[in-house]
């Protein structure tokens, strides 16, 4: 439960001469899913791309334990737009190594109920926001990293996703996701870190964080 | 948004002028007779006889007027036209100027001016060639005239010289005189003199002719292919085609990474940089290869339907191929910096627009005209393409002029791609 997977030492990132986030140190830890809070502007998903390796660190490092495969899923969606869901799939599919890369990109297709053959530009915003969620699961990640991952999602494709990320830290896997919900939080979260302008202001377990005044770091 | 950007707008000022300016070049270049004025200051009449030669004046412009277009204008006239760059150069007949041609004791001269810049040295040719057209005539007059007398001498008959006629003797009826006369050595020493003096004489117009024009120049009849099919409108088509279509799909394809988002999901380790900017580079060759080919056989089927003979047009296909593709590499190598710079597709697709007409301007404008042109030219794949496309589809021996070029368009390539690898950091931004 405490074996660490991914470490951030000291990270920072400065795009031109605006800091994103101060150095920061944080660990990920298997089967324990992560929470980042924090105002809009705090450096969630500037931290959440850095722990991918979208990004490259200003300074510090990240480290991979053991090369843990990494699944991110961005805020925006990421991926090409006139290829169809499959072809999209299929070709992350491959540049991830996935052997099966055409039985994997049918099966979660199937899974996140995707119209398979459309192109990406014509799905709704639900659509493509799993199309976003299914990328991220090629590969077969260790630890997946979610960017507020449920704000484009009715209730029951919400409730099917927690459910693929609750099974994947129950079965000893990572989570980390940013999120803005507080009733999420309460609900999939083990441990909580807060960002606010760029500094990392509270990292521990969520029971913890109960005790802070959670309206205080969003005013 | 201008008032914020100073560099834009300054963009927005300058690229205008940049383009006007180098269409002026290329147009000014481009026209094939420079206006000319010619001023008249010795009054020449309609006709002139020289050397016993008729000449009309009309005639002799007529001809010169194949290289240059004249126009008569007075002194005053020439020289505001000069200035104001109506005319390229002023040629002006001095006074005296048919008096001392008809004298022969010297040589008169004509005067010319010609505007300052690039055509200068090129009006300077156009000048001579016409000064050398008019000599060739004069001359043509002059022979003529002296073989007159030469024939005068051989074989005798009535001249007129300052007004008198004369009757001379000449060398044949010398010899018949002599005949008549009675035999002894001091005769024929004489007629031995006049035989010997006649068949030298006889070898005098070809002698004249060779002094007057040492080296002579015919143009031999040869099926040419018309100015549409000559190389070097096939290899600018070609280098154009590639040039717009390799900058704007590689500029287009890399900036699409970043508006589509992709780039961050790409850059987790499952391709580099370097390998994503080679996928651009690949992308803009073969595409450059497969509409270049395309290009390349329609102008083949052409030539081939036409029954024109010279180039060749299917033997050379694959040194072509290899040029459009290194050629086509290059220039999405540009692009893709261009793209990576820009960093948004629409604008990456503006910018790429924006900047393939000053590289093919560039490419135009001929080094001898504008030297800096050519320097420019030279870090920029274009004029290499015409060069290497021009060599590989139609001279005898091609290899130095391809491998020279194909050198410079790798080299370019190379540093583009270097450069757009570097830029890449800006789509993560």
């Amino acid at each position: 439960m405490s074996d660490t997977v991914l470490r951030a030492r000291q990270v920072a990132r400065r795009f031109g001469s605006q800091i994103a986030l101060e150095p920061t140190g944080i660990d990920v830890r298997a089967g324990e899913a992560l929470a980042l809070i924090g105002p809009n502007g705090a450096g969630k998903s500037t931290l959440l791309a850095l722990l991918a390796g979208a990004l490259e660190p200003s300074s510090g490092t990240i480290e991979r334990v053991d090369g843990v495969p990494v699944g991110w899923v961005p805020q925006a969606a990421a991926f090409y737009d006139r290829l169809t869901a499959r072809e999209n799939l299929e070709l992350f599919g491959r540049l991830e190594g996935e052997p099966q890369y055409a039985r994997v990109a049918e099966e979660l297709l199937v899974r996140f109920e995707i119209p398979a053959d459309r192109p990406a530009h014509t799905l709704s915003v639900g659509n493509r926001q799993r199309l976003n969620v299914a990328l991220a699961l090629l590969g077969s990640p260790r630890v997946l990293l979610l960017d507020e991952p449920t704000a484009a999602l009715d209730p029951g494709q919400r409730r099917r996703l927690w459910e693929t990320v609750t099974a994947l830290r129950d079965e000893g896997g990572s989570v980390v996701f940013a999120t803005q919900n507080l009733e999420e939080l309460e609900l999939y979260a083990d441990r909580v870190a807060v960002l606010q302008r760029g500094l990392l202001t509270f990292v521990g377990p969520t029971a913890e964080y109960r005790e802070l005044h959670a309206e205080e770091i969003f005013t | 948004m201008l008032v914020r950007s100073p560099l834009l707008l300054g963009v927005l000022i300058a690229y205008p002028l940049l383009v006007a300016g180098l269409v002026g070049l290329v147009a000014g270049y481009g026209s094939s007779k420079p206006r000319v004025a010619l001023v008249d200051e010795d009054h020449l009449p309609q006709a002139v006889s020289v050397g016993g030669h008729r000449f009309r004046i009309q005639d002799a412009i007529d001809e010169v007027g194949k290289n240059v277009h004249l126009v008569r204008m007075d002194p005053v006239e020439a020289r505001h036209a000069l200035a104001t760059g109506r005319v390229v150069a002023t040629l002006t007949v001095p006074p005296g100027f048919l008096a001392d041609l008809k004298s022969g004791l010297h040589s008169p001269s004509l005067v010319y001016q010609v505007t300052r810049g690039g055509i200068s040295s090129r009006v300077i040719q156009q000048v001579q060639a016409l000064v050398y057209g008019l000599n060739r005539q004069l001359q043509t007059a002059y022979v003529q005239t002296d073989l007159k007398y030469v024939q005068l001498i051989v074989t005798g008959g009535r001249a007129e010289f300052g007004g008198r006629t004369y009757d001379v003797l000449g060398l044949a009826r010398m010899q018949k005189l002599l005949q008549q006369l009675p035999p002894g050595p001091q005769r024929d020493r004489i007629a031995e003199f006049a035989r010997i003096a006649g068949v030298a004489l006889a070898q005098t117009g070809s002698l004249l002719g060779a002094t007057a024009n040492p080296i002579g120049l015919e143009r031999a009849h040869e099926d040419s292919r018309s100015s549409l099919l000559s190389a070097q409108v096939q290899s600018y088509a070609l280098a154009l085609t590639i040039t717009f279509l390799a900058l704007l799909l590689a500029a287009g394809a890399i900036a699409s990474e970043r508006d589509e988002n992709a780039i961050g999901r790409l850059r987790r380790g499952l391709i580099s940089m370097g390998e994503l900017v080679s996928a651009k580079v690949a992308l803009a060759a073969v595409v450059a290869l497969a509409l270049g080919l395309a290009i390349a056989l329609v102008f083949g089927v052409i030539v081939e339907a036409g029954g024109v003979a010279g180039g060749e047009p299917w033997q050379r296909l694959p040194l072509l191929a290899a040029g459009l593709l290194v050629a086509g590499a290059a220039l999405g190598a540009l692009g893709t910096l261009l793209g990576a710079l820009a960093r948004e597709t629409r604008t990456a697709s503006l910018v790429a627009v924006l900047v393939v007409m000053p590289i093919v301007f560039l490419g135009l404008v001929p080094r001898e005209v504008v030297p800096v042109a050519g320097w420019l030219s030279d870090g920029l794949p274009f004029a290499h393409a015409v060069r290497y496309f021009s060599a590989s589809l139609y001279d005898a021996s091609p290899w130095g002029t391809v491998a020279r070029e194909l050198v410079w368009l790798v080299g370019l390539g190379l540093v583009f791609g270097a450069l757009a690898r570097l830029a890449t950091r800006r789509l993560l931004a």
